[in-house]
């Protein structure tokens, strides 16, 4: 046992001696100040502020980047900004000078129409036409006058809502700046090397260079009248001329062609590979189209329906016969088909492709981490892009609608099975090899199996983003339900659209519910 | 004395990038650095240092030590899951080093047989076909290896549950499974990698007395490794101790217990009941020492161990003669006694 004497916690004293001087040594310039002050916050047991800072007062944005707090920074700044703007806009902003322009140039009209009312007048004709627009033009004149009265009116009471405001941040820097500084003290206890403390000459350099940089010009172009184009929009015209010296393209006109040019290349000298690509893509397609199609239609829901109760109970069983009774009593039959092998086919290659991968991925680290970024490109990258290219290379039509489909639909599968792949237990693999086991069959005895849930949570995700593509693929030519929110789009045809919209969204569901429900019971085998 | 069974001669084992491996070799044999001294140096951690000993066929060799002291990484030297940086192992009189990997996996599959801390049992496989895996791989038809399962798993005493899954069993029962797994390929030499460990103290026991059983009656050599000195006392018929990769000592339990080789043993040993180990002739005095009739003093064999002894000293005031091929051959007093228990503190 140590020789401390114990106390209770009810007799413990503050002891501020090491407190203080940790401060001081936190704040570093004005030590004693802060000690003083965050003396006061730890005493304090309401919410209100029991310290002042002045300096936070006075300097706003440039005392925290002084004392290196970011976050307030950029707050004090957008706040002061706000306020000043709001008082650039009542001071020197010209909020009526619109309408006086507008009376100044009505007035020459009115003088104008009256000059002619005379000379109609002395021509011995009718001025009456010239002295009505006459006058209506001084009435408006008079409007607008009014109008730019109250608009300089109103420009005091902008300039004064600005002041308010403005005496309102900095009354709330002065008072919230030491409560602040003391949560950034209490993270600098916990890691010094990497929160900021005390005063350093190059954030203070730094947070007035910021300040220039912003406050300035964002005043001046919210409350000039006219403020130079240049600040309006980027002058990308005018920058291309600067570095291309020429006036015949801009910078994106000469990368755009380019990138045509390559693409165009690249698809003519790669044609026979993107042609057999596209062959065999057509070909697996083909085989289920016909499947679901050329199959008499009966069979086909009988297979489905008995399908759906094998896999995922009667309930499903019946959800699934009326959706399909939905589908085929608004002849969406033969084009709901259509999704239907879309989607497989496109789930069929996801698959035969993405397993093998996952599995190579799960075992070696290193080609996961050359995979991953690609991966994520698949994921993220929007569709809408990706589909400009797989026109180029492969054309319009459903099988380079599947292939845009099976890029977006592919990461989940490689990546759950790699998952998967990584979660078998050593030590089970150890056991089975310490009993023999070839690699092959540790794969297949061990590794797959063991994996298999997760495998299947990715196919599973496969098929719902592949579902969710399917309509997407309309816009390259795809073919089958997309096509016809497509069209329904195009004419803003509602009901066509709506129904088609069910149709999707019944296949959708009954292809999860099914996939779902036979997963469950794989599950609790 | 029969061929060994188990033969490990000189075995290295230093874990860490190759380069820095064999360069760590040559400096831990020219100028014999410590482990601490290695991994300072090179980056390597030294997991085997300089192991040396033969098993015989037939008997349970435990191999006993903390967790991080290299047990486990020696056992696995045996089927070759790790390969030494340095030495020779022999099983039945083959070196495994030098198989190529068809005859290392026929060796695994025939004549190892391994059980595991945490039972490493396929979840998705029935208790049957756990046990069977072993022949699946070699390829024995299924009519024959569900027979051969079904005959081991009543060795473990387990008829009933072919068809279970392991998540169904027990701790205990899944761990026998692992046992009946690995005796279904009827091999030679056990690897049991603190196969009871993990089980509540009770099962513990009870595990160890069948296994014990079991193994005397299949005649296997075994390899057990434990971190408990109590089970290996109960299960060995030698123990080697193992400390930082190094081997302290190898000796019969009552060797160990009475005779620890140094500090680090003898901290092991202190806790260690005595009343089982410590046989009448390492207590046994002269009978010249004592001077007195024993014609009434109860009669011990010299085999017999301190609990016998004391039964027998409860009733009378005398010493226990000791006995040998029916010859008085020493006298065990009642100090001589409670010393025995305390260890032979003199």
């Amino acid at each position: 046992m140590t020789d401390t004497t114990v106390t209770a916690a009810s007799q413990i004293e503050v002891d501020r001696a090491e407190l203080d001087a940790s401060i001081s040594r936190f704040a570093g310039s004005n030590g004693e100040y802060y000690a003083e002050a965050f003396h006061k916050i730890h005493e304090a047991t309401g919410v209100v502020p029991t310290s002042f800072n002045l300096a936070a007062m006075l300097l706003g944005p440039i005392w925290a980047a002084m004392r290196g707090v970011w976050g307030s920074f950029w707050g004090f700044l957008i706040l002061e900004v706000i306020a000043w703007v709001q008082i650039g806009r009542g001071a020197w902003g010209n909020p009526g000078a619109e309408f006086l322009e507008r009376a100044a140039r009505q007035t020459e009209r009115a003088a104008e129409f009256t000059e002619r009312a005379e000379a109609a007048r002395l021509a011995g004709e009718d001025p009456s036409r010239f002295e009505t627009l006459a006058g209506n033009m001084a009435r408006a004149v008079e409007r607008n006058q009014q109008a730019a009265e109250a608009a300089n009116a109103e420009a005091f009471s902008i300039l004064m809502i600005g002041l308010a405001l403005l005496l309102v941040i900095k009354l709330v820097e002065g008072f919230y700046s030491n409560v602040i500084y003391e949560k950034q003290y209490s993270r600098w206890r916990i890691d010094p090397s990497h929160v900021d403390s005390g005063v350093k000459t190059q954030r203070l350099i730094l947070g007035i260079l910021l300040v220039l940089a912003i406050a300035p010009l964002t005043v001046y172009k919210f409350t000039s009248a006219s403020p130079i184009e240049m600040l309006s929009g980027f002058p990308e015209r005018e920058v291309s001329q600067l570095v291309l010296s020429t006036d015949s393209q801009t910078i994106y006109t000469g990368v755009a062609n380019w990138m045509d040019r390559q693409i165009d290349a690249a698809a003519t000298a790669g044609s026979g590979a993107f042609d057999s690509i596209t062959a065999g893509v057509r070909a697996v397609l083909d085989t289920l189209t016909l499947a679901l199609i050329g199959t008499p239609w009966p069979v086909v829901m009988v297979v489905i329906c008995v399908v759906a109760w094998r896999a995922a109970g009667p309930r499903v069983a019946i959800f699934t016969a009326a959706a399909l009774a939905y589908v085929a009593l608004l002849g969406y039959w033969e084009i709901s088909m259509e999704t239907v092998a879309l989607v497989g086919a496109a789930v069929l290659i996801c698959v035969t492709i993405g397993i093998p991968l996952g599995i190579w991925f799960g075992k070696s680290a290193r080609a996961y981490r050359g995979a991953e970024p690609v991966l994520d490109l698949m994921q993220t990258l929007p569709a809408f892009v990706y589909l400009i290219p797989i026109i180029a290379f492969f054309g319009t039509g459903n099988p380079p609608g599947i292939l845009a489909t099976i890029i977006f639909g592919m990461p989940p599968v490689i990546r759950l099975t790699a998952l998967g792949m990584r979660g078998v237990p050593d030590s089970i693999k150890e056991a089975a090899v310490a009993f023999g086991a070839t690699r092959w069959q540790l794969l297949k005895d061990v590794e797959f199996p063991l994996a298999l849930p997760s495998i299947m949570a990715g196919v599973n995700q496969t098929i719902l983003m592949c579902l969710s593509m399917v309509v997407i693929i309309s816009l390259i030519g795809g073919g089958g339900l997309g096509k016809v929110i497509l069209e329904a789009l195009q004419y803003a045809a509602k009901g066509p659209g709506l129904l088609g919209g069910f149709a999707i969204l019944f296949c959708a569901m009954v292809i999860d519910r099914i996939v779902q429900g036979a997963f469950r019971r794989a599950d609790q085998k | 004395m029969t061929e060994a069974a188990v033969k490990i001669e000189d075995v290295w084992k230093i874990f860490g990038p190759p380069g820095a491996v064999s360069e760590a070799m040559t400096a831990v044999k020219n100028e014999g650095i410590g482990k601490p001294e290695v991994l300072e140096r090179f980056g390597c951690v030294v997991g085997v240092a300089d192991a040396s000993f033969a098993v015989p066929r037939g008997e349970i060799f435990c191999i006993m030590g903390l967790s991080g002291s290299g047990k486990s990484t020696l056992v696995r030297h045996v089927n070759r899951l790790i390969e030494p940086t340095a030495g020779r192992i022999e099983i039945l009189g083959r070196d495994i080093a030098h198989m190529g990997e068809k005859e290392l996996r026929a060796v695994r599959a025939k004549q190892i047989g391994m059980v595991f801390q945490h039972m490493a049992l396929m979840p998705h496989r029935s208790v049957r076909d756990n046990v069977a895996y072993p022949l699946e791989i070699r390829g024995v038809s299924k009519s024959k290896r569900w027979a051969v399962s079904d005959h081991t798993l009543s060795l473990v005493d387990l008829q009933g549950y072919e068809d279970r899954l392991p998540k169904e069993l027990s701790g205990g029962m899944q761990q026998r499974v692992g046992i009946a797994r690995a005796l279904a390929s009827d091999p030679e030499i056990l690897l049991m990698d603190e196969p009871f460990s993990a089980l509540d103290p009770l099962i513990r026991l009870q595990l160890q007395d069948q296994f014990k059983a079991l193994v005397a009656q299949l005649q296997k050599t075994t390899l057990f490794i434990t971190h408990d000195l109590d089970e290996a006392i109960r299960i060995g018929h030698r123990i080697a101790i193992m400390k930082d990769g190094r081997i302290v000592q190898i000796g019969t339990p009552e060797d160990i217990v009475t005779n620890p080789a140094d500090d680090y043993v003898r901290e092991f040993v202190q806790g260690i009941s005595k009343l089982k180990l410590v046989k009448a002739h390492s207590i046994m005095e002269p009978l010249e020492k004592f001077n007195g009739a024993l014609d009434s003093a109860p009669r011990a064999s010299s085999e017999s161990d301190l609990d016998q002894l004391i039964d027998l000293s409860v009733g009378t005031d005398q010493p226990v003669v000791i006995t040998e091929d029916g010859r008085d051959v020493g006298v065990v007093t009642k100090p001589r006694l409670l010393r025995g228990i305390q260890g032979g503190k003199e």
